[in-house]
């Protein structure tokens, strides 16, 4: 039975959290514990500084950290407690108790309200619409090609952790959804301090298998409590969602790295299960894609991407998710739109991004059972821990799952009509850097309506030639007949889903020419990017 | 310690002695003929399944193969012990390795160790990487001794490029001295060499201090010294227009391949491309190098 029907209470789970804590600092010399100490203290006062006004910090949270700086000074025993207190603190912030009543009352209730879940705003004009069938809208695809049958054998026999994409605030709640649609437990996952901060959406999620993620805390101390608080979690079968690209990918594109921070913790709970001899340690990994047709953070997300690598902002609390209003456009328009999502969970791997079979053992590359637990352990088969090896062990993952997005990832009409429009805008401005393209006066734009259905047709065939190498996936209009009229159906979708959806129009039906908003037609177009596509905008 | 080496040619026979000297059990898999004087095992699956790390010490073009037939599992740790990167695909060794078996834990050694040399117990030096660590320590444990030094470094893909392009920079070392130009541009073969070789690297994300040891400057001064290394001894052949043989002419294809993927100018590279496939004689070919445009070093 899956870990999150019996979640710890708080306490428990600092004990737990200080418990590894101490273990951690036991190896440590005494100028590493005053370090590691004095890094949070000195990271946390800067950002205390930093937000004194926009954002002030609670005053207990700025009375840890100074009672904690004042150990610094003191002796290796003051400053372990000191430590450990903090260890407290956050564990309490971090861990949420879940509900399965409140569980249960959600997933009835998502079907004709996940918007309003979402959001807490326009319930009216949702029920007014009457009842959403998200069946239509969102299509849920396994590897299996099943119910999802292959995946609740697998996690009932072991935890598996969710690895997404990662493109909107949607993601988590949608794959939540997707997951009890499925018959799949729920699982726990990390939901930035800012989304709790909606009372509605935060009685939601903290009810929901989220704990609580701050991610302005930068320190190292406050990183380890997130991971042990993982590794412990995965030790008591509960099923994670762990976005390893981190936040909202601000391109557009399939994430081609992640970090390894979280996703590391799989095999550190693997081999403590088989250290203990528990009687379900293995962990599998399940990549899964999202597949917008249309991101409602599509504006800011693009924006952020452009602007220089050391401006750009971790966490966007100004977002579209922001403004009520454009919440509700963007629910309606989704609504209204067919195959707008497509949600795929992939074929599962172990944690090393091996293959596995129905039962969940792994598969060398003929398909052969191999025994996974020969990586981790000595001549004499016991459990060697190494975790410079298990780094790169994570590094190998890291790479196979990103394979597996690429794979998995499904190429919607929106994505191929922007690919192709930025294909035409490279083409007639070769010379130009893309910060510059995306900067292109009005009335440099547009292009002809004849030539983007030629870029779209000769995009598509390109397509057609990945899919049958398995290289990615589609769902586009127009079958697989004449090109011409395929390109023509791909085009006039895109245009009908564009339509009044941002706030500036990305691409927009002007009769014998199609006008465009250069950094959107990015943004829509980077989903392309990554599988050696020529003439990249 | 039980040392696997999957080869029974010069080299093999080599890093066999050298591990024996390291006080190590070393036994070689062969096909055909048994090697004389070393334990050996036609099996290469069991040898490999018997061994704490694997060597392999076989052409580039039979690394597959051999791997195929190997078999290493996950608990295995596999050191590629040949340079160059694969013909015809232009992949790396030990992506082989990964792709085309279970294990992961793979590395690679090379530098100025030269098979005669080793076998008569001159001293030598080599650098093992590997991104793990353990698997470094491991080759460093296998073939260390008061004959032959071996560095361990982490920057396996910088390691495997180093190996692959002294392959083929000894080959313009090979035709300058065919063509007796003299020890100044054999010097100058080897820094621009080396530099071009740093861009890549930097390009493919490797450590630039890499090309700068043993397994980039070390090995091909090494190389530069030896009129019978493969790569010198090709350059003397096509100076005197002779052809090139199959291996010579696949190695300098895959670097320039390599280069172009990564949008790297590799002048030195390209030359000796065009001179192992016939399309430039040896001296335009020199002729063409010293006429590129002036630019500058640092």
């Amino acid at each position: 039975m899956s870990g999150i029907y019996d979640r710890p209470s708080p306490s428990q789970v600092s004990r737990v959290l200080q418990d590894r804590c101490r273990a951690r600092m036991a190896g440590m010399p005494d100028d590493a514990v005053q370090a590691y100490l004095a890094d949070a203290v000195y990271l946390e006062r800067k950002r205390f500084h930093a937000g004194r006004h926009s954002d002030p910090a609670p005053p207990a949270e700025i009375e840890a950290i100074e009672a904690a700086a004042r150990a610094t000074h003191q002796g290796r025993g003051d400053q372990e407690r000191a430590v450990l207190a903090l260890v407290d603190a956050y564990a309490h912030e971090i861990h949420n108790v879940f509900s399965q009543r409140t569980y249960k009352v959600a997933t009835r209730v998502i079907p004709s309200a996940l918007s309003r879940l979402l959001t807490s705003t326009s319930p009216r004009e949702l029920v007014r619409r009457g009842a959403f069938d998200p069946d239509q809208r969102l299509i849920i695809e396994t590897a299996a090609g099943d119910d999802g049958a292959a995946l609740r054998a697998l996690a009932r026999e072991h935890t598996l952790i969710f690895a997404p994409t990662h493109v909107s605030n949607l993601d988590s709640p949608l794959i939540g959804y997707a997951l009890d649609r499925l018959g799949l437990p729920p699982a726990i996952y990390g939901a930035g301090l800012n989304l709790f901060s909606s009372p509605v959406m935060g009685f939601f999620m903290s009810r929901l298998g989220a704990y609580t993620v701050d991610r302005r805390k930068q320190h190292r101390l406050y990183k380890d409590v997130l991971k042990d608080y993982s590794i412990d979690s995965l030790g008591r079968r509960c099923h994670s969602l762990f976005f390893p690209g981190g936040t909202r990918c601000r391109s557009g594109r399939v994430e081609d790295r992640v970090k390894k921070g979280l996703l590391g913790t799989g095999i550190i709970a693997w081999q403590e299960g088989l250290l203990q001899g528990r009687p379900h340690p293995e962990v599998l990994v399940v990549p899964v894609t999202l597949s917008f047709s249309l991101v409602l953070e599509a504006e800011t997300l693009i924006e952020d991407s452009l602007e220089e690598e050391g401006k750009r902002r971790y966490i966007i609390t100004d977002d579209e998710f922001s403004e009520p209003r454009t919440v509700a456009t963007f629910a309606r328009q989704v609504l209204e739109l067919d195959d707008a999502i497509v949600l795929r969970f992939g074929a599962p791997l172990d944690l090393l991004g091996n293959p596995v079979d129905p039962l969940g053992r792994s598969l060398d590359k003929d398909g052969l059972v191999l025994d996974r637990r020969a990586y981790v352990t000595d001549a004499q088969g016991r459990v060697a821990r190494d975790d410079q090896r298990d780094h790169v062990y994570t590094d190998i993952l890291s790479r196979r799952l990103v394979d597996a997005w690429h794979r998995d990832s499904t190429a919607l009409s929106t994505h191929v009509a922007c690919f192709a429009a930025g294909r035409l805008l490279r083409r007639a401005h070769p010379r130009r850097p893309t910060a510059e393209l995306v900067l292109l006066p009005p009335a440099e734009r547009p292009v002809a309506r004849a030539d983007l259905l030629a870029a779209i047709a000769e995009l598509l065939a390109e397509l057609d030639a990945m899919v049958a190498a398995g290289r990615i996936r589609t769902r586009l209009p127009g079958g697989t007949g004449d090109p011409q009229a395929r390109a023509t159906a791909v085009l006039d979708e895109a245009l009908r889903r564009f339509r009044g959806f941002h706030s500036r129009r990305t691409l927009e039906d002007r009769g014998g020419s199609v006008g465009l908003d250069p950094r959107l037609v990015l943004y829509y177009g980077h989903r392309l990017h990554g599988y050696g596509l020529q003439g990249e905008m | 310690m039980n040392i696997g080496i999957l080869g029974s040619g010069n080299w093999g026979r080599a890093l066999a002695t050298l591990a024996a000297e390291a006080g190590n059990r070393a036994r070689i898999g062969y096909r055909g003929r048994p090697p004389g004087g070393f334990p050996g095992s036609p099996n290469l699956a069991a040898l490999t399944a018997e061994s704490d790390l694997v060597l392999v010490a076989v052409p580039p073009a039979a690394v597959r193969e051999v791997i195929r037939t190997a078999r290493p599992g996950p608990g295995a740790r596999v050191v590629i012990a040949c340079r160059g990167l694969e013909p015809g695909t232009g992949g790396w060794l030990s992506e082989i390795v990964t792709s085309e078996s279970a294990c992961l834990r793979v590395g690679a050694i090379t530098g100025p160790a030269i098979a005669n040399e080793v076998t008569h117990r001159r001293p030598a030096a080599m650098v093992a990487a590997s991104p793990f660590e353990e698997v470094a320590l491991l080759a460093q444990q296998a073939l260390h001794s008061p004959i032959c030094r071996i560095y361990t470094s982490r920057d396996l893909r910088g390691v495997e490029l180093a190996g692959a392009a002294v392959s083929v920079l000894s080959v313009a070392v090979g035709v300058a001295d065919g063509l007796k130009l003299g020890v100044g541009v054999r010097a100058v073969i080897v820094t621009r060499g080396i530099a071009e070789v740093v861009r890549l690297g930097r390009a493919l994300g490797a450590d630039a201090e890499t090309f700068r040891g043993l397994a980039g400057v070390g090995d091909l001064v090494a190389a530069a010294g030896l009129p019978d290394h493969p790569g010198t001894a090709a350059g003397l052949r096509l100076a005197q227009g002779g052809v090139a043989d199959p291996d010579t002419r696949t190695k300098a294809e895959a670097m320039v391949a390599l280069g172009r993927r990564y949008k790297v100018e590799l002048p030195l590279c390209e030359a000796v491309a065009e001179i192992t496939a016939g399309k430039l004689k040896a001296r335009l070919a020199i002729d063409g190098l010293m006429r590129r445009e002036a630019t500058k070093e640092v």
